[in-house]
């Protein structure tokens, strides 16, 4: 009750609704003296004489194709000028190549000989008549160890086109070329390496940078020419254009077009839409230019008539297939650099190009830009150690970039919940309906106003990943991200962290003359230990406690320690190499060279990365113009994660070039510190030392301490904490680096990598309250449990009122069993996987239950599915005892009240209560205020359709004979007082539902119309569907008093 | 103010057992007649009825009508703690009743203890099955249902009852394979554990879930005698008098089809 009267107060001062957003962005725009019919083409192109004008213009997709003619690879760069003109350069000459060592004593004169066996053996399985263009006799290094930094003979071998190169790759792997009679085997270099990616490491391009096209250097095709839709279509040689780093000027970002869309389909009662079957009915779509507040172009694509919607274009189509080519025609003109949506991938695009094929509409599937190149669905898998398998579809928009905020949700938060409306509620903090696939035939099937309706929920699915994508800047983050670590845009969602590295490291190898040997992956389980954990000593604390980090810990100690993999010593050479300096590190004795022999490329790597961060980070907190602060803001993002995940590369046993050795000793190394630190701030911070109190570390973790210096007041704790950080600091090897960040106070340990505290940075006002590993995201949690967990959380640390907290969760168990609590708090929801679980599991359980209900709204695979435990048969396991909320609802099926008292409730609440009333922490569990207990009697059951409701007395509950219908005789005497308390409840509970129903009807965005959303998501819903209930039930108590008078 | 004194308390030693499987927060209704329980299970399958008349106890005394909200297990706890021929007294403030005391006295009165249970308020609705005319009533062992009961849940986890004119069949299929128990109209009057009574306006066939059989059967103890009462798709009635205390009453839904 009170947090839906303080969220209605929130939305009252809210605008209403998404009409009137829809029309405020009209009124802004005749201000701006724009015309009210939106323009869909882009501006046009500008005369460019290629004698004078250089042409310059950000790329933003870079791919490859294959010269039909003379069959030489071609790269295409795909991009936009500042003015927003779309642009395909053809980038030609550059060609695919890589290293093997040369066999021993190889003279120059050898090299055309090479050519011709390697060309023999190519050439049965590649039909080119010259596949290697030329071979070079060059002077590199491996990567791989250190070898007193001599160069070594490398044979670069070029060839024309990339088949040819992995033809030759697999034979001289496996020693099937023969060279002066002996077999030719040898480990390839740099042979695994995209072609794309060569080209931008070879020509220093990055993801998203500016590039410029001096005047002279590069042909301007002429409109007969043109292949694809872009308005410049430019050749250029691959050594003649300058690629600009994104720095100073060049960070900026072009006027990209993204294009927001949603789809709705009709489909049939209790089926999902099948694309051989349903119609599309409405098509809305929201265009924004990067950077601008609000999109320019809004309009719906309707099949049937719709009524007019403010500040929209309504296309009417009557017929589905040009319904489908109009949208097609519009998605070319418009000409998006971006695309957007909500599960487009998986499902939008999908669903459009089979109806497409169905209706036969053979123009619809070009979507990209290149003329002629069908857009197909494809199958992918996704397979990542950071995000878990993942199974989607692949749309090809040659020249645009697609951005599945779905996708980009799921791998970048946790959430409990990933429908657009969860995921709006949590970043916007805005709910919009969801209306059930079942009622939008009926809306299509209505007339004109209802057809508007749901083109406005249409269209409000279609700027919400826009907004969402503007609130969490994914745009610009990733473009910072694609150009720190060098890769294509579209790699940051479609690969994983290790390409990134890789980007990285070959960069930096091809400066320092380097070649990287192509491993094959063999994947191993060898696990090394990981970082260490000082054993917490669990406790309420009431005292500041200061934290101490180590800032990215593992990245400086490879710098610190010059790990690499070009530094790293084989004990064998040793004696070879002579004199030389190295360490030994904690792990296996790995040893690697000091600095001085030779800078490791990692520790370079990462220093860039470092102190590009700390410049980004310097930069942000001078700039003032919001949205540069947002780039930068991105990129020092970027930069961190960057530089964290170099660790994990040379870790990743099925990477590209794991070294245990590398990433062993960091870990090993990390240990040692936490170890050392504790050692050092507990013999330094003592009486004997003058200090008031013995500090005392109370729990470590990977890069961090925890300390309690035993003062009581925050100043001391910080200057401490601060005295502390650098006396540590200075024991260290640079630029290791020990920073005080925070202190707790409260502090609250529960266990290794679960506390909770009051976060304090400056002594006069704490900055939020903190939690680690404590049950307020897990999602196979219900809503209850995170709640009572936050509340008592914030009472015991910010409101410093343990015995508040106390009463709380007391109040709350109360109440559970007194059937006071809402549904929605109950509801634990679960993702459907695999189709047969060989245990048993409530939601899969659950799933097949309501199959046999009713096969058309039950969930199906993929879907979340959210359930309730009800009660039934003693000792009846979980899985018996799932129930779908709404069936519950309508049934007023009791729930398993225990259930949630033992199996959710008790353990959190236990464990933050622990710590603080030690054994007396049970009594929260029984006691007094769990005697107490409302026992719903449901509608259906097996007993129910025979059994007969004895009115029992209002006032005390004794059954009552047949003549009494409220009261019995020993309480006629209250009847006026009794009566009165019920006609209160009812007004109460007609209030409350009256509050809900308009909460529900402001989120629609109408008054007047009746309410269809069943969002299974909304606490509201449940809310209002439990109130409706109960206002009928204390109805029907009211008029059992009629008979009185 | 109210007071019950039970001389044989084995009787509500018995009774707790048989119920406190079914159920387990349950009000105890007292008034002038007699103390009163109706409860669901928590699956609202079955349905406990139970009646102590105040006859039963000597002395009885209730002066309104009011609940005793009692969680049974807790309840059948403290019973444990008395003896087979304790003779136990029941008390309550009948106003504002939170706890319910009870008082065990052995037999030779030389060993008295006391015990309070903390009474819960349970807000829960009245539920009762009309009482009807069966189409066929049993009367029979009590033990000997007992037996069937047991026995053919070895084969499965329903039994189908059959009544005929003259004989009740209690049959079970399984996967393992079939059981049936065939007991013939025996109006025998010197041996009462072999003696079975059908009464019967027209033939009936039902099926119903041997775990709640099973669970009716612990109120085998309170009677020699148990009484089935079998309509068509009407639930089933197993009832165990106890003389003229009471009788203790269970009912079934029977079995729908698949579930």
């Amino acid at each position: 009750m009170s947090t839906f009267s303080t969220r209605n107060k929130k939305k009252a001062n809210a605008p209403s609704s998404f009409e009137n957003q829809l029309a405020l962005l009209q009124d802004s725009e005749s201000a701006n003296a724009e015309k009210a019919h939106q323009v869909w083409t882009r501006p046009s192109v500008p005369n460019i004489d290629p004698n004078r004008d250089s042409i310059i213009f950000q790329q933003i997709e870079i791919d490859d194709t294959i010269d039909p003619e003379s069959r030489e690879p071609i790269i295409r760069m795909f991009g936009i000028t500042e003015i927003g003109n779309s642009v395909l350069c053809y980038v030609t000459g550059f060609r695919p190549y890589f290293y093997i060592p040369a066999p021993i004593g190889f003279k120059e004169n050898d090299l055309s000989n090479l050519q011709k066996q390697i060309t023999r053996a190519i050439q049965p399985e590649n039909s080119l008549k010259k596949p290697i263009e030329r071979i070079e006799l060059t002077f590199k290094e491996s990567i791989w160890g250190y070898h007193g930094n001599k160069k070594s003979q490398f044979l670069k071998i070029i060839f024309s086109e990339v088949r040819a190169m992995n033809v030759a790759r697999r034979l001289i792997e496996d020693g099937a070329i023969k060279y002066n009679e002996r077999q030719l085997r040898e480990m390839t270099f740099e042979s695994n390496i995209s072609y794309v990616l060569r080209f931008m490491i070879d020509c220093k391009v990055t993801g998203a940078n500016w590039i410029e096209l001096p005047p002279k250097n590069y042909n301007l095709r002429t409109n007969s020419l043109e292949t694809s839709t872009c308005q410049l279509e430019i050749d250029i040689k691959y050594d003649r254009f300058i690629s600009h780093p994104p720095e100073g000027e060049w960070s900026k970002v072009a006027p990209l077009r993204i294009l927001s869309f949603d789809i709705e389909c009709a489909g049939r009662k209790g089926i999902f839409p099948d694309p051989t079957e349903d119609p599309v009915i409405q098509i809305a779509n929201m265009v924004t230019r990067q950077g601008e507040k609000h999109p320019f172009i809004r309009n719906v694509f309707t099949l049937n008539s719709c009524a007019p919607i403010v500040a929209t274009d309504v296309i009417e189509c009557y017929d589905q297939g040009k319904m489908l080519q109009a949208w097609r025609d519009f998605v070319i003109e418009v000409d998006p650099d971006v695309i957007i949506g909500y599960n487009t991938t998986n499902f939008d695009f999908p669903y459009l190009l089979d109806r497409a094929q169905h209706l036969n509409v053979k123009k619809f599937p070009y979507l990209g830009r290149m003329k002629g190149i069908k857009t197909e669905a494809k199958d992918t898998k996704f397979s990542s150690k950071a995000y878990g398998t993942r199974e989607n579809k692949f749309i090809n928009l040659e020249g645009r970039l697609q951005l599945d905020m779905l996708q980009v949700m799921q791998r970048d938060h946790k959430l409990r919940s990933y429908t657009l409306n969860s995921v709006c509620a949590h970043f916007l903090g805005e709910q919009k309906e969801e209306v059930h696939h079942s009622i939008i035939t009926d809306l299509q099937n209505g007339n004109d106003e209802s057809r508007r309706r749901l083109a406005i929920y249409c269209l409000k699915d279609a700027i919400l990943p826009q907004r969402l994508m503007d609130k969490l800047m994914c745009i610009i983050n990733y473009l910072e991200m694609a150009r720190v670590t060098g890769v294509p845009f579209n790699y940051l969602l479609s690969r994983g962290q290790q390409i990134k590295v890789i980007s990285q490291l070959y960069r930096k190898a091809f400066e320092q003359n380097l070649v990287i040997p192509a491993l094959k992956s063999e994947g191993s389980d060898d696990q090394f230990e990981g970082a260490t954990v000082i054993e917490p000593e669990r406790g309420f604390y009431n005292v500041p406690i200061a934290t101490l980090d180590f800032s990215s810990l593992y990245p400086s100690i490879m710098i610190a320690h010059n790990l690499c993999y070009t530094t790293l010593l084989d004990i064998k050479d040793i004696d070879k190499l002579g004199d030389v300096d190295y360490i030994t590190t904690p792990y296996n004795n790995a040893k690697f060279v000091k600095v001085h022999h030779r800078k490791g490329l990692l520790p370079t790597i990462l220093e860039d990365l470092l102190s590009a961060r700390k410049k980004a980070k310097a930069d942000l907190k001078k700039e003032t113009d919001p949205f540069k602060k947002a780039v930068l803001d991105g990129r020092q993002l970027a930069l961190k994660i960057s530089a964290n995940s170099v660790y994990g590369f040379t870790g990743a046993t099925v990477g590209k070039l794991p070294c245990i050795e590398i990433s062993a000793s960091v870990t090993a190394y990390g240990r040692q510190m936490i170890e050392k630190t504790k050692q050092e701030v507990e013999s330094q911070y003592t009486i004997a030392n003058g200090y008031q109190h013995d500090a005392h570390i109370i729990y470590g973790d990977t890069d961090s301490v925890m300390v309690k210096f035993g003062v009581d007041n925050l100043v001391d704790a910080m200057a401490l904490g601060r005295e502390a950080a650098d006396y540590v600091t200075r024991k260290f090897v640079k630029p290791i680096k020990l920073e005080f960040e925070k202190v707790y106070f409260p502090y609250l340990l529960i266990n290794k990598k679960r506390y909770a505290g009051l976060y304090w940075t400056n002594p006069d006002k704490w900055d939020k309250l903190d939690t680690k590993g404590i049950e307020t995201v897990r999602r196979d949690n219900c809503l209850l449990v995170q709640n009572v967990i936050e509340t008592c959380l914030r009472k015991m640390l910010i409101d410093r009122d343990v015995s508040g907290a106390e009463e709380y969760a007391k109040k709350t168990i109360s109440d559970l069993l007194q059937n006071k609590i809402d549904m929605s708090q109950l509801v634990i929801t679960k993702a459907l996987s695999k189709s047969d679980y060989s245990a048993k599991q409530p939601h899969h359980e659950l799933a097949e239950r309501m199959r046999k209900r009713d096969a058309g709204s039950a969930p199906t695979l993929g879907d979340r599915v959210a359930y309730v435990i009800v009660k039934s048969t003693k000792g009846a396991a979980a899985y018996e005892k799932s129930e779908d909320p709404i069936y519950v609802l309508e049934n007023n099926i009791p729930i398993d009240t225990n259930y949630y008292l033992e199996n959710q409730l008790s353990k959190p609440l236990l464990r933050i209560f622990e710590p603080i009333l030690g054994d007396k922490a049970q009594s929260l569990l029984a006691g007094d205020h769990t005697r107490v207990v409302q026992i719903a009697t449901p509608t259906i059951g097996g007993l129910m359709k025979f059994a007969v409701k004895t009115a029992t007395c209002l006032g005390c509950k004794t059954p009552l004979s047949k003549k009494d219908t409220a009261v019995c005789r020993h309480c006629k005497p209250k009847l006026g007082e009794l009566y009165q308390r019920q006609l209160d409840t009812v007004n109460k509970l007609e209030v409350h539902f009256a509050r809900l129903w308009t909460q529900c009807q402001r989120c629609q965005g109408s008054l007047h119309q009746d309410i269809l959303c069943s969002s299974k998501d909304c606490p509201i819903w449940y809310m209002r569907k439990k109130a409706q209930k109960d206002v009928q039930d204390a109805n029907n108590l009211l008029e059992r008093f009629n008979y009185a008078w | 103010m109210f007071e019950a004194r039970l001389s044989q308390g084995a009787l509500l030693k018995k009774l707790l057992e048989a119920i406190k499987e079914l159920v387990t927060d349950a009000n105890f209704d007292c008034n002038e007649t007699g103390i009163a329980l109706q409860a669901m299970d928590n699956s609202h399958v079955a349905l406990v009825s139970l009646l102590l008349r105040s006859e039963g106890f000597h002395p009885y005394r209730c002066d309104r009508g009011f609940s005793l909200g009692v969680n049974l297990n807790s309840l059948s706890k403290i019973l444990k703690c008395a003896g087979n021929d304790d003779i136990i007294t029941l008390k309550a403030d009948d106003n504002s009743a939170d706890s319910l005391s009870l008082c065990f006295e052995s037999p030779s009165n030389e060993r008295v203890s006391e015990y309070e249970l903390k009474l819960m308020d349970i807000d829960q609705e009245h539920l009762s099955i009309p009482e009807t005319d069966y189409e066929a009533t049993i009367v029979m062992s009590s033990v000997e249902f007992q037996r069937i009961c047991r026995d053919l849940m070895v084969i499965s986890e329903s039994v189908s009852i059959d009544v005929a004119k003259d004989a009740i069949v209690f049959s079970a299929e399984g996967e393992m394979g079939t059981g049936s128990v065939k007991l013939k109209q025996n109006p025998s009057v010197d041996k009462p554990e072999e003696q079975v009574t059908i009464e019967l306006n027209s033939s009936v066939s039902l099926q119903f879930s041997l775990k709640y059989l099973m669970n009716f059967t612990k109120g085998t103890p309170l009677s020699d005698q148990v009484m089935l009462g079998l309509s068509e798709n009407m639930p089933l009635l197993v009832e165990y008098k106890m003389d003229d205390a009471g009788y203790i009453r269970f009912y079934l839904a029977p079995k729908v089809g698949e579930e």
